[in-house]
């Protein structure tokens, strides 16, 4: 089995300066701790040449480095950091395993083989010519050589600096990631070898097994790799009898490969408390930036954003942002994000947050060579998203015809079009026929009325008649009326005029066992000025109402 | 800037006057000539293609159908036949395969007219936003997401339509003109200004009614007139009569039995005047007709009568 370890050197510093990109060439240093309390540990390049020494307070520091930009250990930020380290792993392997604190492992098997013909894009001389061992396990060209570098190219585009090593055996290969000079290969059956020169603290042993090894006048994994392994074992127990096998390169421990997680987080801890909301948008788009980012190495997109804000002093804030379609636009999300703080605001100044995304397929379409073009799945998708955010999830949607009697009723799904037809169809005109406008809510009218019976009614008589029904019913239906006149109105809409022509009344009932029950007598009228409206009369209450507008 | 002085100065820049100054080659040729912009040659525009029909009136004045990468305004009062042809447009459309957006500012669409009318609903996206500022957004963003046809219906009485700057509609014209899309927007007076690419007005509608004197009045319809006020830099006044018909009138009523889907009888028909095969359907040219199948009580019962298919006939 042969496996990549990747490696991110000073992983707390590295995801704190993924966050926090505009630091990258300053003297920054993060700190664990509190206070004075506070232990420097990690520091950038800058950082370190002026003197800044891992375990330094920050008194100690900014004493040496005045201008030093210190930062707090973000456990957030390093968990993100992690999480993108993984999904680069798995972006080339299927089976990777998290190694914890910025170490990836891949299963290489059968790899190098798919990607010896893909183009290189970390350049010829990235890693190399560096001045630590065994150059000679550098300086040769590899199938498996080139697939690291293009893991490590992948990692630096999503801001983390990482080393690769090579190698048959888990260990092998993180001591190989540790050099400097990446990536390192160790051949295969070669471990012991590679690993003789090293130090022994590249072993990484406790520190009392390491002062006895000390004290034996040992310093190099080879000559701890030559003693007796029933002498060493005898000695320094059943941790002296790994410790000695590991420096001969054996490593029984397998790949313990990882499920894909279910969804993908980005946050950060704040340095200061934010009180309003563009600066935290600020931050707040570049977390979302580097989340789209992870999800489109997966060829992924987000279907549902969940905001998580930790709030000063203390409790938090979740909400979730329901997308109609998986979408990957940032410009949607933030204004998405923006809309719902707006809506409502979390109440307290925010000391953290966590974005939290569910991942989706993202719709594809077949393009056309002879039909109507398909709309692009993804703008459609941001552009629904950025509606319904400006609009109301409720306005806009594909609409359905409902069985039913009241012209009203209407129904909203979500818009999914099919796909269209392969070939164009030639165009065609419209039927001609009347619509009506619905008004919803219906206009309530100040109606005058006529009482003289209809010759509609009279025909209605009669048709009761014959049904067995007494002509009871059909009493009052012929209120014809003369002249409309809109109540209630908000001066925009008025309906007033004197009625030309009055046609029905038609009976309308539905529901009558419910609660909301309809039942009308609808009229159609044409008024003075020319308009056409459908109106009614409610029988329930008498009052009457315009519904519709012929147009 | 007078006469005299823009004379002097068409004079300066052609070089008159000026012979005896030494090395004075000013600028002679055509391009240095003062052009007013009418005398300009037209700017020779992306070629224009008339895929989408709507109605024949309007197809008759518009020489084909709408054309594209267009802002067409239609203007009209109410009952004027606007929403009529809204939907014709995009029963066009989408019976072609192709994919429309409705921004209805009023939300006055009723979606089994529109269902009638041949809309098919699956490929309309709605939405309705409630003014005028998110319509014309809506507007804009529907146009740049690539939708074929976009209407944009802004009601009966739009609040504040008259103050939206020019700026925007131009900018929705050339949205639109970028990205090949036809923008159909309905007013009930002009809003676009000079952004739209033509114009139409629908005249005074003149009802059509069935039956006098003593007979039952019914709707029929309504016939308007359609003006095409302006094409591009035209104003060709082309008009055409529109007739509109609602979907009873349309079918053969007087004589002889048809099928008919109960969609288009709702919601006038009613189980209350059912009696055995006989169903009142006095919105039908005031005639009872008779329902030779089926008679299940559940079909014309409130419950759902969308597939019921009546074998109707007139009973005199």
């Amino acid at each position: 089995m042969r496996l990549v370890c990747l490696f991110i050197p000073l992983f707390p510093l590295a995801a704190r300066l993924r966050s926090e990109p505009d630091l990258k060439g300053e003297s920054v240093a993060v700190f664990e701790g509190n206070g004075n309390a506070a232990r420097l540990l990690a520091a950038t390049r800058k950082a370190r040449q002026a003197g800044l020494e891992t375990g330094m307070t920050l008194p100690q520091a900014r004493a040496i480095l005045p201008k030093l930009v210190a930062r707090g250990r973000d456990r957030e930020s390093e968990r993100a950091a992690q999480e993108a380290l993984l999904e680069i792993a798995d972006s080339f392997s299927p089976r990777v395993e998290d190694g914890g604190e910025g170490v990836a492992y891949l299963d290489l098997e059968g790899l190098p083989g798919l990607y010896s013909l893909a183009p290189r894009e970390g350049g010829e001389g990235q890693g190399e010519g560096g001045s630590v061992s065994p150059k000679t396990l550098n300086s040769t060209r590899s199938p498996e050589r080139d697939l690291a570098r293009q893991i490590i190219h992948s990692a630096e585009k999503v801001g983390l600096p990482a080393r690769a090593g090579i190698a048959a055996s888990k260990l092998a290969a993180r001591v190989a990631a540790g050099l400097p000079d990446s990536p390192t290969v160790v051949p295969a059956g070669e471990e012991a070898t590679f690993l003789a020169p090293l130090p022994l603290s590249r072993l990484t042993p406790a520190l009392e097994i390491a002062q006895m090894l000390e004290r034996w006048g040992l310093s190099s994994i080879g000559e701890l790799a030559k003693l007796p392994e029933g002498e060493v074992a005898s000695r320094l127990g059943e941790t002296g009898r790994e410790l000695h096998a590991t420096a001969c390169g054996i490593d029984p421990r397998p790949l313990e490969a990882r499920l894909p997680p279910p969804c993908f987080s980005e946050g950060m801890d704040l340095e200061w408390p934010l009180l309003s909301l563009e600066p935290f948008l600020f931050v707040g788009r570049a977390a979302l930036n580097r989340l789209l980012a992870r999800l489109e190495s997966q060829a992924l997109a987000c279907t549902r954003l969940e905001l998580l804000l930790k709030l000063d002093p203390d409790g938090c804030d979740a909400r979730a942002i329901e997308l109609p379609a998986p979408t990957r636009d940032a410009k949607t999300l933030v204004t998405l994000v923006r809309l719902e703080l707006e809506a409502r605001p979390p109440g307290s100044p925010i000391v953290g947050f966590l974005f939290t995304a569910r991942p989706d397929r993202p719709r594809s379409a077949q393009l056309s060579l002879f039909g109507p073009a398909a709309l692009s799945p993804d703008r459609l998708a941001t552009t629904i998203a950025r509606l319904a955010s400006m609009l109301g999830a409720d306005r806009i949607g594909s609409p359905r015809a409902v069985d039913g009697q009241r012209p009203e009723r209407y129904t909203i799904t979500s818009f999914a079009p099919s796909p269209p037809p392969a070939l164009a169809l030639p165009p065609q005109s419209g039927r001609g026929l009347l619509s009506v406008r619905v008004l919803r809510p219906p206009v309530a009218l100040e109606v005058i009325t006529d009482s003289r019976q209809s010759t509609v009614d009279s025909r209605q008589s009669e048709i009761a008649e014959r049904g067995g029904r007494g002509d009871a019913e059909t009493r009052g239906r012929g209120e014809r009326p003369i002249s409309l006149k809109s109540i209630n109105s908000d001066g925009a809409f008025q309906i007033t005029g004197t009625v030309k022509v009055a046609a029905g009344p038609w009976r309308m009932e539905e529901g009558w066992w419910t609660s909301d029950p309809a039942d009308r007598d609808y009229w159609d009228i044409e008024l003075s000025d020319g308009a056409l409206y459908r109106v009614y009369r409610d029988r329930v209450s008498g009052s009457w109402f315009a519904d519709g507008i012929y147009d | 800037m007078g006469v005299a002085q823009a004379l002097a100065l068409e004079r300066f820049l052609e070089g008159k006057g000026l012979a005896k100054k030494p090395g004075a080659t000013l600028l002679t040729g055509s391009g240095a000539k003062l052009l007013r912009a009418s005398d300009l040659a037209p700017v020779p525009s992306t070629p224009v293609s008339s895929l989408l029909a709507t109605l024949p009136a309007l197809d008759a004045i518009l020489s084909g159908g709408l054309p594209d990468r267009r802002l067409i305004e239609l203007v009209g009062r109410r009952s004027a036949g606007r929403f009529s042809i809204a939907l014709a447009a995009l029963a066009c459309a989408t019976a072609r395969g192709i994919d429309a957006a409705l921004v209805d500012l009023g939300d006055q669409l009723d979606p089994q007219a529109a269902e009638a009318a041949g809309v098919d609903l699956a490929r309309l996206l709605w939405v309705r936003p409630r003014r005028v500022k998110d319509a014309l957004g809506a507007a804009e963003m529907l146009v740049a997401t690539g939708f074929r046809l976009v209407v944009a219906e802004m009601g009966l009485a739009p609040r504040g339509g008259r103050f939206v700057p020019d700026a925007a509609w131009v900018r929705l014209q050339r949205t639109a003109q970028t990205q090949g899309s036809t923008l159909l927007l309905f007013s009930p007076y002009r809003m676009s200004g000079i952004a739209a690419d033509a114009v139409v007005s629908a005249g005074f509608p003149q009802p059509i009614w069935r039956g006098t004197g003593r007979a039952p009045r019914l709707l029929a319809g309504i016939s308007s007139r359609v003006t095409l006020e302006k094409l591009g830099r035209e104003t060709p006044n082309r008009s055409a009569s529109m007739d509109l018909y609602v979907a009873e009138a349309l079918s053969p009523f007087s004589r002889g039995s048809f099928s008919l889907s109960s969609r288009a009888l709702t919601p006038f028909c009613h189980p209350e005047r059912s009696e055995g095969s006989t169903l009142a359907f006095p919105k039908l040219m005031g005639q009872i007709l008779r329902c030779s199948a089926p008679q299940d009580d559940k079909v014309m019962g409130d419950a759902p009568a969308r597939a019921l298919d009546c074998r109707l006939s007139t009973v005199d």
